[in-house]
């Protein structure tokens, strides 16, 4: 039975890491899908921009070092569809944003999910049709 | 007389649940309905409109074809033969390094398999695919004509379209083979032709079975599934293609992460 469950874990992996698409023009597996990373800080450019919409986000770690990330989403034709449009954010904005990070170890991120100023939650989009749950 | 009354009860019972269970297991379902099966209530010749492609409804031992679908390591690969692997492994590393170069046209195949969506235009004498992703237009002759002998080699090639019953079956050649056939990276020559068979197979999902027969690069003709679902609430928001765009990406992003970006060099 306990084998039986992880051969259907694995295979659910399996799944997974064939059917997710992910947005970025880097190809999917220059960001870590399985390691998402919360950053909470000030928009210092909002790019509304194709092949994909950038955000730049000044986020201060824990010994108060500022670093300014750079995250892309989806095109905005993606992203309008998720209820983003050119003046969701502007400089100076608060935001919370779910990212995977680069593997690379740099400050650069390919966006999940964002949470507004205003408490609204913005996903990144949806690439194709997903099945229904 | 009672009992008899009974029995013909559970006779009855028994051919009704019969039935059932026949019905549930004869039925078509989504994505696997026979091809001559005949679709109920729309006109399957009725192709236009706007299509979403539901990459997770191909075979799961198809090569993965669709954009940032990760091959799992088990992944069926099609028959290359030697010059195709070799392409095929030269494109993968250019995917790593990125995979924006320019604002070359998708081609017809690598289009399909991108996951955003492309709207179908009828007229007299074309049916007109119109992708979102870079903006790339294709036509499909409806007219009766053959492939010309001198099309001009394209990155979209030469289509042409004809229904047998409530199959579009589209014949297409002359591509100029400088594209990707997908983006994992297949490979695709100037050699190449590709067929499609078109089925509106419900309301709201277009089943397309492609052949791919490339002797350049393949050992043999292969194909894959492909799935689009109708969206009748959307309009394309087309997305072309800008080098300066790409150029902005490339330095504030690609760069930043120690990408080549356009920079890349084979």
């Amino acid at each position: 039975m306990k084998g039986s469950r992880v051969v259907l874990f694995a295979l659910a992996l399996g799944l997974l890491a064939r059917d997710v698409p992910l947005s970025a023009h880097h190809g999917g597996s220059d960001y870590d899908q399985q390691h998402l990373v919360t950053l909470k800080g000030t928009v210092t450019e909002f790019d509304w921009t194709n092949p994909h919409v950038q955000i730049f986000l000044d986020v201060k770690d824990g010994s108060g070092k500022l670093t300014n990330w750079g995250i892309e989403g989806s095109a905005p034709a993606v992203l309008k569809r998720a209820g983003w449009r050119a003046e969701t954010l502007h400089s100076g904005d608060q935001v919370t944003l779910t990212v995977a990070p680069s593997k690379k170890g740099t400050a650069v991120a390919a966006l999940r999910k964002a949470v507004l100023p205003d408490g609204k939650e913005l996903s990144s989009g949806q690439l194709g049709e997903q099945p229904t749950q | 007389m009672r009992n008899c009354f009974k029995l013909r009860v559970a006779v009855l019972g028994a051919v009704l649940a019969l039935s059932a269970i026949v019905l549930a297991q004869t039925a078509p379902q989504s994505g696997t309905a026979k091809p001559d099966s005949k679709p109920q209530g729309f006109n399957p010749h009725d192709l236009a409109g706007v299509w979403n492609p539901a990459p997770y409804m191909q075979p799961k031992n198809e090569p993965p074809v669709t954009f940032g679908m990760q091959a799992a390591p088990n992944d069926v690969l099609p028959p290359f033969n030697p010059a195709g692997k070799a392409k095929y492994e030269t494109n993968l590393k250019f995917i790593a390094a990125g995979d924006v170069l320019d604002c070359d046209p998708y081609g017809t195949a690598r289009n399909f398999f991108t996951p955003r969506p492309f709207e179908i235009l009828l007229t007299h004498d074309r049916l007109l695919q119109h992708f979102e992703y870079y903006d790339n237009w294709r036509e499909i002759w409806t007219d009766g004509r053959k492939i010309p002998a001198d099309a001009e080699p394209d990155y979209m090639g030469y289509s042409i379209g004809r229904w047998a019953g409530d199959t579009f079956i589209v014949d297409s050649a002359a591509y100029n083979g400088k594209q990707f056939l997908s983006w994992s990276g297949l490979p695709q020559s100037e050699s190449m032709r590709q067929t499609e068979r078109w089925q509106r197979i419900n309301p709201d999902t277009l089943r397309i079975l492609f052949t791919f027969d490339d002797p350049k690069f393949y050992a043999k003709p292969w194909t894959i599934t492909a799935f689009y679902k109708l969206k009748k609430d959307w309009v394309l928001d087309a997305h072309p293609c800008t080098l300066s765009e790409l150029k902005e990406y490339d330095d504030k992003l690609n760069h930043a992460d120690k990408l080549p970006g356009r920079d890349y060099k084979p």
